[in-house]
């Protein structure tokens, strides 16, 4: 009997502590003095804000168009935006990006803004400018041997063209390094192509060095900048859009230079053609393309 | 009396043998220490090897282990607009939609594995002193300078600003261990680590440093920091002329292990839990521990059929046991298929023996084009002309090419290298990222801001920090 009495003590302290509970419950939920809270001021016991907004950003030109800027926001502790991109245009979305008008220099600022209205200011002057023209790189510009990738390459693969008899090799005399291109008489009619990517609408000069023997009289050599890629030697001449000739032929030894400079138009890929008009034996050496001055 | 005299001369004694350091400071004769492990040539060797192992990772489910090139896949490719998890879930899939917390273990295992691959690489080269013959010294530190390139390589593209360890300190430094140092001191650092790899290894091994590796991990560091493009070239050229060749079947390259179009891939071997990698289970239908990761995109699926030839039918295919799905194909758990529903292996595909290939010949061609268009929009140029066709020859996409624009270029690594965590570093390099990420990320509901392109530094290591590692933007 003792032992029962034991046993039920613990159940009712439990219970007693259940409805305790229940009616402290009851209490809270219909505290009045949670409504007096709405009556202390905001600020009481608050908070400085010890990490404001610290304003950032870069800015890169978009892969599709030189006018349009992606600005990168690499601000810290804000939530809210402001861009403001110096032509006028505003946005208020996290990353930027804006079309100017036109080329020049925009002060772009970027406002960043926490919830707490605490705000910081970044600016940085941006150029829209037009991308780089390309420089192309000519393979095998002096014709010697190995300039090809993996130290391949006779001096003159780089400028074959179907339907065209490539031009030979000289070993002397040359104007730099140990081979030159050579072009006989008729009826060899030997011709040099190359396709190259240009950057449209842009100026450009081409320079090769040539010598002819002293005679026969009446040798040219020739420098054509074709308008499109070829697919046969046969289309060169409807493709020329700039030419020039050399007809020196006073040393047999010293080299011409022979300049031609042309517009690339509308056109991403130009090709440069050389070849002899088969009177006397020419060289060729030291091919190049620049920008024009 | 005579006791206690007895007595104070042995404590004297005591106090005597004392004195001597060795007492306090015994060499054990029982059991290794670091400071005390490198005294032989075989001895150095061991931790050459380790350097592997770090590469390799651990084998487990265990977040707290080091998991490395196992984990690349989450950082890198489904942080671009290739992969995705299956189902949307956990902290995986906060890499595809852009909202990659600090507290991200996959982030923190990365960061800790590299900086543990690079601690093997310093201690390589702290021990090298004991190494007699001056050539097995120079390959040694060769093979440790490469990995260490490697690991600050993939480091600084993913983090940006990092510390720089170039030495093994002590847990007391923690000024090394916190300090951020600016990329282009970082970049100095690996470029001259590749120069000597280049200079003092050759072409032995495939799953071990060689010279021909960091030749066209050189390239990448030049064409990464927009320069040097005629000395990228030429170390395209260098590995060119290696021997290395492409595969005919483009299969081949992942089921046929250290083929001739291997330049340098992470070794793994079945079976094993210490040797073997779960990425390959991962990848597929609930084999692995999550549900399915590295899920192949609507868009990428899109431009391999449109682009891939014959390689889309290697690339991915459609997940036969949940057909809305597409799953990766190159790196299928020891080569098998998984049978009718795509989870059934005869071998435990967790764990999986497949190479992890890092570099292989197709990308230093492509690299090769890239560094002859030198940041430009486009090059006809024959000998680009003629690494970017023998690519695509392999493909089967046999058309004659006359001219490559950058977004061509683009898009064959994207075909080519589909999976093999290249898109995302292509993305950045050739400076597309914020275009393309964003319109994928609008399209697709994501979160991506211009912020996501460096991951947060581990909220672990911020806080060990005492302020003094500061976080990246965004995060």
């Amino acid at each position: 009997m003792i032992h029962y009495i034991k046993n039920k003590r613990p159940i009712d302290t439990m219970l007693l502590m259940v409805s305790a509970l229940l009616i402290s419950i009851s209490f809270w939920s219909c505290d009045p003095s949670l409504s007096t809270y709405e009556y202390d001021l905001a600020e009481a016991n608050s908070l400085e804000d010890l990490t404001p907004p610290s304003a950032n950003f870069s800015a890169a030109v978009s892969s599709t168009d030189h006018l349009t800027i992606n600005f990168a926001n690499l601000s810290s502790s804000a939530t809210d935006y402001v861009w403001n991109f110096g032509d006028g245009n505003s946005s208020t979305s996290k990353d930027g990006q804006n079309t100017y008008p036109d080329l020049g220099t925009y002060t772009v600022t970027l406002t960043a803004t926490d919830k707490l209205l605490a705000s910081d200011t970044f600016s940085m002057d941006i150029e829209v400018v037009e991308p780089a023209a390309i420089i192309p790189v000519i393979n095998e510009a002096s014709f010697e041997d190995g300039a090809l990738a993996g130290g391949t390459g006779d001096g003159r693969d780089s400028w074959r063209i179907s339907g065209g008899t490539i031009f030979g090799i000289t070993s002397g005399p040359t104007r730099t390094g140990s081979q030159a291109a050579k072009f006989e008489v008729a009826p060899e009619n030997r011709v040099g192509y190359q396709s190259l990517t240009v950057s449209p609408n842009t100026d450009y000069v081409v320079t090769l060095y040539y010598t002819m023997k002293t005679s026969p009289a009446g040798g040219e050599v020739r420098l054509a900048i074709l308008g499109n890629a070829i697919s046969d030697a046969s289309e060169a001449e409807a493709a020329i859009i700039a030419s020039t000739t050399g007809n020196n032929q006073v040393d047999a030894n010293e080299y011409i230079q022979l300049s031609l400079a042309f517009n690339s138009g509308d056109t991403s890929t130009i090709a440069i053609w050389f070849d002899s008009n088969d009177v006397a034996e020419a060289r060729v050496d030291d091919v190049s393309i620049a920008l024009a001055p | 009396m005579k006791q206690i005299n007895i007595i104070v001369l042995l404590l004297i004694g005591v106090v005597l043998a004392s004195c001597e350091s060795d007492f306090l400071n015994p060499t054990p004769s029982s059991g290794v220490t670091s400071e005390s492990y490198y005294t032989t040539v075989g001895e150095v060797e061991t931790a050459v090897i380790n350097l592997y192992d770090g590469m390799q990772g651990t084998n487990s489910t265990d977040t707290d282990d080091n998991h490395a090139y196992m984990y690349e896949f989450y950082i890198t490719e489904m942080r671009s607009d290739n992969t995705r998890t299956k189902s949307s879930e956990g902290e995986a899939a906060q890499f595809e939609n852009y909202s990659i917390a600090a507290t991200n273990g996959i982030v923190a295992d990365y960061y800790a594995s590299f900086y543990n691959i690079i601690f093997r690489a310093n201690i390589v080269l702290d021990n090298l002193g004991v190494v007699e013959d001056a050539s097995v010294a120079a390959a040694f530190e060769g093979e440790a300078k490469f990995v260490r390139a490697n690991a600050y390589f993939n480091l600084v593209r993913l983090f940006g600003d990092i510390p720089l360890i170039d030495r093994v300190i002590s847990p007391l430094e923690t000024d090394v261990q916190f300090t951020r140092v600016v990329t282009s001191s970082v970049y100095d650092l690996i470029e001259s680590d590749l120069n000597t790899a280049i200079a003092s290894l050759d072409n032995s091994y495939k799953t071990r440093a060689s010279k021909a590796a960091a030749q066209a991990l050189l390239a990448k560091v030049y064409l990464t920091q927009g320069e040097n493009y005629n000395l990228a070239q030429g170390l395209c050229e260098a590995v060119m002329g290696s021997g290395f060749s492409l595969e005919s079947n483009f299969n081949d390259i992942f089921y046929d292990e250290r083929n001739s179009e291997i330049i340098f891939a992470v070794g793994y071997a079945s079976g094993l839990s210490s040797d073997s990698q779960n990425f390959s289970s991962e990848w597929m239908n609930a084999v692995g521990r999550t549900s399915g990761v590295n899920y192949v995109t609507t868009e990428a699926v899109t431009a391999l059929n449109d682009l891939g030839g014959d390689r889309t039918a290697y690339s991915y295919r459609v997940d036969p046991f949940q057909p809305s799905q597409n799953q990766v194909v190159k790196y299928l758990p020891n080569g098998e298929d998984g049978g009718a529903d795509g989870k059934t292996f005869e071998n435990d595909a967790t764990l999986a023996g497949n190479d992890w290939i890092v570099l292989r010949y197709a990308d230093v061609l492509l690299m090769h084009v890239e560094a002859i268009m030198a940041g430009g929009t486009e090059t006809s140029n024959s000998s680009a002309l003629s690494s970017f066709q023998m690519v695509r020859d392999r493909a089967g996409l046999t058309d004659v090419v006359t001219n490559i624009t950058k977004q061509e270029l683009l898009d064959e690594r994207r075909v080519e290298l589909a999976f093999e965590n290249q898109r995302f570093f292509d993305l950045v390099r050739f400076g597309v990222a914020q275009d393309v990420l964003s319109a994928f990320s609008t399209a697709n509901g994501y979160t991506y801001a211009a912020t996501d392109l460096l991951l947060p530094f581990p909220q672990r290591e911020i806080n060990l920090s005492n302020g003094v590692l500061t976080q990246n933007p965004g995060y």
